[in-house]
């Protein structure tokens, strides 16, 4: 007999707000339904409430996990803007700290989904390897969230002594060589939960509109620091990861070896850094009349700015599209016909954001 | 044999929790508590033009003094005040931040005021520069240093003057 029950707002598997309301027959996922707005906090409106400065602290509080992302791509709006800049320095700490943020937010999403197939000892190992990038996170910013270096025309911190990050770039590559991908590829247990688990095929994922790591594993091959490179991303020779699956295994291996990528490409920005001033401008920045529209690639994927100024001391418009705002609707597509107790897995193998969804 | 592996090399490996003296190193530019320097403080509002969360607020008694209020349940511990204010009065240092019980009410409140004083050419209240800034501007004899914004202006056009017109310079002289 065909039944419904609503998970959520207060999530068994998650710690955000976000309900999904799913129609059963017996074992088996019939449909469900996705709601969220439940921690909405109005950003958008407040943006256009306080100045140029604090906007970006403001914007900063959009995500607690991509919180870079969004200051970065604010300041790089404001700038288009301005036509202003930034020294090729900046770019590069700004590039180093946006992918030094996809790292922490991949293993934390890596910690979590081991969590919700109970792998408690991965996501030990998980989180313990992740501790190493919030550290060098701490040591660059002085914070482990929020960490406060962008302004408009470059970066608030320099990064006096790159060299020092190597080792821990040396730790990191080992511990995902050597435990991370091997267990969640070849570990039967992980296999089992994992491979074959929430198809989103390639047709699905271009009508739902995913952006992100959910649609390079569904052999989508779009990433803005491919397709429109800002910052160092073309200096450094980025190349995209791409899978044709669409399972929860192949979003796995997608950001696994992401972080590959991203661990090459901060040591290869470290090692080159420029000399050069941190900013392009002095003092506290005055926008002209304009408006600019800026997409990056965020830890989830494509996050979209649209920031209009009428010269004011403060935006006249500030509108953002993180990614989970359109790849959390796709879940709908992807447990169907799959047992209740994937549902679980199959959500947090999207990386849910609501704090940026509800922003 | 590999679980049995990894069991002996967990037993003969130290403990992977950290103590607390195995603490990563505070960070030069790590973000702690609140200072604030009301000596070097001009009272001029750019740290709470700055702040987003408005942790930050002034109140005056007129005539008298400025007081500049922090309030810690508000603040985000961003650093823009530290890196904004013109003469370095603020500073966030590595000590713990002071606790709060909430965002409304408890928590650190800092104050600092700000005393004014009379202009020595006109008499008008207002906030003296800091030390270290005069001393930059006017050396440290000058009779600039106790004059009011007002009369600043007043006398860097009268330096002006005497720079184009030499003879003005005796009458500037007469005129106090
Ligand atoms: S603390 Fe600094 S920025 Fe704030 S009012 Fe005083 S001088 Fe100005
Ligand atoms: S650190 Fe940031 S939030 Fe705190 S008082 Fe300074 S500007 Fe305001």
């Amino acid at each position: 007999m065909p039944y419904s029950f609503p998970l959520g707002p207060y999530h068994p598997a998650l710690e955000e707000p976000f309900k999904v309301k799913v129609q059963c027959r017996g074992e088996v996922i019939d449909s469900a339904t996705v709601e969220v707005g439940f921690s909405f906090r109005g950003i958008e409106l407040l943006a256009q409430k306080r100045n140029w400065v604090e906007v970006i602290t403001l914007i900063e509080r959009v995500c607690g996990i991509c919180s870079n992302t969004h200051a970065m791509t604010f300041c790089i709006a404001a700038e288009t803007i301005a036509g202003i800049e930034i020294p090729k320095r900046a770019a590069h700490i700004r590039t180093i700290i946006a992918e030094l943020e996809r790292l922490h937010s991949h293993l934390l999403w890596a910690g979590v989904g081991a969590e919700d197939i109970g792998f408690h000892s991965l996501f030990m190992e998980v989180f313990s390897l992740r501790e190493l990038v919030m550290d060098m996170l701490e040591a660059i910013s002085g914070n482990r969230v929020n960490y406060g270096m962008n302004c408009i025309g470059g970066v608030l911190r320099d990064i006096p002594d790159p060299a020092r990050y190597l080792p821990a770039l040396d730790a990191l590559s080992k511990g995902l060589a050597e435990i991370v991908i091997p267990t969640f590829t070849e570990n039967p247990t992980a296999l089992a939960r994992t491979r074959g688990v929430g198809r989103l095929n390639r047709e699905q994922a271009v009508d739902w509109a995913v952006v992100g790591p959910v649609a390079r594993a569904s052999g989508l091959d779009i990433d803005v620091r491919k397709d429109q490179p800002y910052l160092s991303y073309t200096d450094l020779g980025f190349r995209s990861v791409v899978r044709e699956e669409g399972d929860v295994l192949a979003r796995v291996v997608v950001r696994a070896l992401e972080m590959v990528e991203s661990l090459r490409m901060i040591r290869e920005a470290l090692l080159s850094l420029p000399a050069g001033p941190l900013r392009a401008t002095e003092g506290l920045p005055e926008i002209p009349v304009g408006e600019a529209t800026i997409r990056t690639e965020a830890p989830r994927g494509e996050a979209f700015y649209y920031v209009a100024s009428e010269g004011g001391a403060t935006p006249a418009r500030v509108k953002i599209r993180t990614p989970s705002f359109v790849n959390i609707p796709a879940i709908e597509a992807m447990v169907t016909g799959q047992p209740l107790a994937d549902l679980s897995i199959i959500q947090a193998s999207v990386d849910p954001c609501i704090s940026c969804t509800d922003r | 044999m590999a679980m049995l592996k990894t069991i002996l090399g967990n037993l003969l490996r130290p403990s992977r929790t950290r103590d607390p003296a195995d603490m990563p190193d505070v960070p030069p530019v790590y973000r702690g508590a609140l200072a604030h320097d009301a000596a070097r403080c001009t009272a001029c509002g750019t740290c709470a033009f700055v702040c987003a969360p408005k942790a930050i607020s002034f109140t005056q008694d007129p005539g008298v003094s400025v007081s500049w209020h922090f309030f810690i349940g508000q603040c985000s511990f961003c650093g823009l005040c530290a890196q904004n204010c013109p003469t370095q009065a603020i500073s966030l240092n590595a000590d713990v931040p002071a606790g709060m019980d909430s965002a409304a009410g408890d928590g650190l409140r800092l104050e600092s005021v700000v005393h004014l004083q009379p202009c020595t050419r006109c008499g008008a209240a207002h906030v003296p520069l800091p030390d270290a800034t005069m001393a930059v501007l006017w050396g440290t004899e000058e009779a600039e240093r106790g004059y009011c914004p007002d009369c600043r202006r007043w006398a860097a056009s009268a330096r002006l003057r005497s720079a184009f017109v030499p003879a003005a310079a005796e009458e500037v002289h007469h005129e106090r």
